[in-house]
């Protein structure tokens, strides 16, 4: 077991490298160099003096030293700067990870629990009215692509009812109300409703088939008519060898969509002007500025990295073929 | 066991016994592609989706000639308008003709999803192949680069890449294409791998095959079913990803026609409220067209599946 | 006394494409005690039989379609679920054929044998835990209470199987079903289950249904045999009289086509041809098309069970037993070894439906 574990995490290594290679190139490729975009034109700063500024900072020096000093800033945490406005790329993702896990965060609790449970009914009851209601849920989610579903939300749970009726039944966007009535907390979850509810759609589709396949599939295997001949009851037989055995692949699910909690939500946050890490790097792309966006790719990359190795090791704990010799 | 004694009696030297009994003459041998088709026909669902798509495609390519207005072309009388009987699904805010739009539109989704996924297609099951077929040091090689591609988020990608690269829409759909592979390169070589050592494989080895004939003629044939499924569901994630970068302004803009570029306006409170045939009519195109992609694909799968079991009630 | 009677069962599985008629009118009857082998290639119906006894058939494909199954009396087909349950694991258990697919493999056989004996008999985990680990010493595991909180995957197959065994027979059924117990393991293991079932059911009076495919594993372990093919059972007889002495035709290509150790070495023949596959039921006799012995009318008419002499008393089961085959032509004595109709001027009927469609 400790085996596995050292070697996946050797394996993530060179990953990781070579995920910031990657995005090292990308941010170099990127047309013009940092400096002469921060210079504007018609100043009176002299060809001779930007050189001396470059060679200040070290950008004369061959693409591997750079490499290797960048390495280390980002280590540091130092993440670098945008080119609109020089404010620091670090902090301004800090203060806006936390408003995404709370949008993801919510999303996705409520895509488990939904689509987890609709999945194993949908697969006791195969076939039946419920299977095949849910079936048309499966294919919404993943047809319809979240974007279009954030705008018909907004139309038709925000605009609509306040054009007819007056009402504002839920918020158009935003992440707060602030000349609102309500104490905070209850501001925030109003207006966290519609964007979490469009992004759970697609999110409980997504649990629901699964689930609900792999629950399909274990009941077919040969162990469960084996504790049927037993002559157990049907719900021991479905708690204990079915959904057992069927909900460890979830597992595998649920690691792979840790990720989609920093960077899962980039449109629906844009259109709902909530300000998470997507709508930061929708904004940044609209200004080209490379350096915001590759700290936000490098970002994802590493969480990406890390929970895989989470999901793999947690996997391993709960499934005793792997955790046993 | 020794060699056979001689036979003792004359009806011992065998005339072939074995005749087909008369219900076994009326069996038609069945190929599997055949089965398939046939298990697909049945799903009423998938066919209405496959006669929609192919309109679809119709459309998309007859639209310069069956379009009744340029998409482009500004009818001064008539700004923003709702549908009418010369406008048949209105006007947009620079007086362009939606239907008109609509048409062209289908022309940039549809070959974005057709060329991206072509891409990734030509670039998996190569490089699927090669790791599968050699093993070795190749296939490490591939495998450590399909592992590196795959922990990158493709949409930040192609956040990075568009302004560097601009916004034609071949630009997107080699983007979209480019991200996309390691999925199929997955599948490929899985399918590789444990058909190297099937039976057959090892019969064409033992007559003297070459490797490329091997490749093509008797593993190829057993990966395009689920290669197939994949890429249906592959056409529809790449029409929406390109269509989901036009609605946020980084893809195909107007006055050039694209589905999510004229859902973009939807992203305006007036529009939104005031006048919705602007935006229902892209979003409804990309959803009908989507859907109906998607429910192929599932046709398509559950057809291919030879577990299958469906039981008659 | 009888403890099994299966009286004209039919099965079928009904897909959406076509249907399976997998088991075509099947009857014999179990003594207690007794150990009878269900014998015939893959696809003949032995195991649909098996499950459908203990009505484990995956709903809704499979489906019994006619016909009773008689247990101590009572009809199984008109128990409810509830009291059928009752009955499973508690009266009639059963052995699978792979044991590794067959046992769960995230949970210890520990807890997967106490599970039976905590639902039916209502012991105490502990009491469950210690007869348990007492069975596993009985089928010859060593170091029980170490063992048993052990997984699947942990064990060899031979002790797998030995774990099913112990698990089916910890409630002391009256019947143990086994279906191809022995196929998933190597020669050498085969021989030691197979001594294992023979000596617990043996000591613990148990009946035993044994299924296989394997003539080898019947001879040793049966006292009496049930040939099917193509669903319905062709022969049946004391397993001594039925290797001496077979009637049908496909018993017959059957037993040549093995290596016995009670004859001279000689060539095997295969017997031509392949079963049908069930999704047609056939007109006539379903050996016809491979059979040396058929006449004219085995095209037509599907021959019914029958003992050498008709008007003797069926006796079903015991080792008095009669030996019925259902054929319209039997095999005689002196063609037996040498596998083909000695009869001058003897020429297998060709199928009518053939001649006309030629002469036509």
């Amino acid at each position: 077991m400790l085996r596995f574990i050292t070697r996946r995490l050797l394996i993530a290594v060179p990953i990781l490298l070579g995920v910031t290679i990657v995005t090292f190139g990308f941010a170099n490729l990127a047309p013009g160099d940092p400096l002469s975009a921060l210079v504007r034109p018609g100043s009176d700063i002299k060809g001779q003096d930007i050189e001396r500024l470059k060679e200040a900072l070290g950008l004369n020096k061959p693409v591997h030293e750079r490499y290797v000093t960048w390495l280390g800033q980002i280590a540091r945490g130092n993440l670098g700067v945008e080119i609109v406005g020089g404010g620091s790329i670090a902090k301004a993702l800090t203060k806006r990870i936390p408003n995404t896990i709370k949008l993801m965060g919510t999303a996705l609790t409520i895509s488990v629990v939904m689509g987890v449970l609709l999945g194993v009914l949908s697969a006791f009851r195969q076939h039946s009215k419920l299977d095949k209601a849910m079936t048309v849920v499966v294919i919404s989610g993943i047809s319809l692509p979240p974007y279009l579903l954030a705008i018909l939300a907004i139309y038709f749970l925000a605009v609509v009812p306040f054009q007819l009726f007056g009402i504002k039944l839920l918020p158009a966007g935003g992440l707060e109300d602030p000349v609102s009535t309500l104490p905070p907390l209850i501001d925030e979850l109003w207006h966290l409703i519609l964007p979490a509810l469009v992004l759970a759609f697609a999110g409980t589709a997504t649990f629901l088939r699964y689930t609900r396949a792999s629950v399909l599939e274990v009941m077919r295997q040969d162990h469960v008519t084996t504790a049927r001949s037993k002559g157990l009851a049907e719900r021991r037989v479905r708690a204990r060898h079915v959904l057992r055995n069927a909900l460890l692949p979830v597992v595998t699910v649920l690691g792979l969509s840790l990720p989609s909690l920093i960077v899962g939500a980039i449109f629906v946050e844009t259109l709902f002007s909530w300000p998470g890490v997507g709508q930061y790097a929708i904004e940044a792309t609209r200004e080209h500025d490379y350096p915001a966006i590759m700290a936000v790719g490098l970002l994802t990359s590493v969480v990406i990295i890390v929970s895989n190795l989470i999901t793999d090791v947690t996997y391993a704990f709960v499934d005793p073929r792997i955790r046993v010799r | 066991m020794t060699a056979g004694l001689p036979p003792t009696t004359a009806s011992e030297v065998d005339a072939p016994i074995w005749q087909p009994s008369s219900d076994l003459m009326a069996h038609k041998a069945r190929s599997p592609r055949q089965l398939a088709w046939r298990r697909f026909r049945r799903n009423q669902l998938a066919i209405l989706a496959l006669g929609v798509i192919s309109a679809l495609a119709v459309i998309a390519i007859l639209a310069p000639l069956i379009a009744p207005f340029d998409p482009t072309e500004v009818d001064r009388k008539a700004f923003g308008k709702p549908p009418s009987l010369e406008h048949l699904l209105g006007t947009d805010r620079s007086g362009r003709d939606v239907l008109s739009r609509l048409m062209h539109g289908a022309r940039v989704s549809l070959s974005v999803g057709v060329v991206a996924v072509t891409i990734y297609l030509v670039i998996g099951i190569t490089l699927g192949s090669l790791a599968g077929y050699r093993r070795g040091l190749t296939d490490a090689i591939i495998g450590r680069v399909t592992d590196t591609v795959m922990s990158f988020p493709g949409l930040i990608i192609i956040l990075a890449v568009v302004p560097i690269v601009g916004r034609s829409p071949l630009n997107i759909m080699i983007v979209i294409g480019l991200l996309n592979w390691p999925a199929v390169t997955r599948l490929v070589r899985g399918e590789f791998l444990s058909l190297r050592e099937r039976e057959f494989t090892l019969a064409a080895r033992g007559i003297g095959a070459r490797d490329r004939r091997i490749i093509l003629r008797h593993i190829l044939p057993n990966v395009t079913g689920p290669l197939v499924v994949l890429a249906s569901f592959g056409m529809a994630e790449a029409m929406i990803v390109e269509a989901g970068l036009s609605v946020l302004g980084l893809g195909i803009q107007p006055p050039d026609a694209s589905w999510g570029g004229d859902l973009q306006a939807a992203t305006d409170v007036g529009v939104l409220t005031q006048k919705p045939w602007l935006w229902m009519a892209p979003g409804a195109a990309i959803a009908i067209a989507v859907l109906s992609i998607n429910f192929i694909g599932d046709g398509l799968r559950d057809a291919l599946d030879p577990r299958a079991i469906v039981g008659r009630r | 006394m009888t403890l099994l009677s299966v009286r004209d069962l039919v099965v079928r599985f009904r897909t959406q494409e076509n249907t399976i008629h997998a088991v075509n009118g099947v009857s014999f009857d179990l003594e207690v005690g007794e150990t009878v082998g269900l014998v015939g290639e893959s696809g003949c119906g032995k195991s649909v039989t098996s499950l459908a006894i203990t009505r484990l058939l995956p709903t809704p494909v499979g489906r019994i379609e006619g016909g009773d199954i008689l247990f101590d009396g009572r009809s199984l087909l008109r128990l409810s679920e509830a009291e059928m349950r009752a009955i499973r694991g508690r009266e009639i258990a059963m052995v699978f054929q792979d044991p590794l697919t067959s046992l769960n493999p995230v949970l210890t056989i520990g807890s997967q044998m106490i599970e039976g004996m905590v639902a039916h008999e209502g012991l105490s985990t502990a009491d469950a835990r210690t007869r348990a680990v007492e069975l596993l010493g009985m089928v010859g595991i060593a170091d029980g209470h170490k063992r048993i909180n052990a997984y699947p995957h942990q064990l060899s197959g031979g002790m797998r199987q030995r774990v099913m065994i112990a698990m089916a027979l910890s409630l002391r059924p009256k019947l143990l079903i086994a279906d191809e117990p022995t196929t998933a393991l190597d020669v050498t293991i085969q021989a030691q289950v197979i001594d294992l079932i023979k000596e617990l059911t043996r000591r613990s009076g148990t009946a035993a249904l044994l299924i296989t495919h394997d003539l080898g594993v019947v001879a040793d372990m049966t006292q009496r045999t049930c040939v099917m093919y193509a669903g319905r059972i062709v022969e049946t007889a004391t397993t001594s009289e039925l290797y001496a002495r077979p009637r049908h035709p496909y018993t017959v290509g059957l037993l040549n086509s093995i290596s016995r150790i009670d004859q001279e070495p000689r060539d095997l023949r295969p017997i031509e041809g392949a079963p049908p596959d069930g999704s047609r039921l056939a007109t006539g006799c379903p050996f016809a098309p491979r059979c040396a012995w058929r006449l004219p009318v085995c095209w037509s008419d599907d021959p019914t069970l029958a003992a050498e002499d008709r008007d003797a008393p069926v006796i079903t089961t015991g080792p008095a037993a009669s030996h019925l085959a259902a054929c319209h032509n039997p095999v005689r004595a002196d063609e037996v070894e040498v596998g083909r109709p000695q009869r001058p001027g003897f020429v297998a009927a060709p199928n009518p439906a053939l001649v006309r469609a030629a002469t036509s």
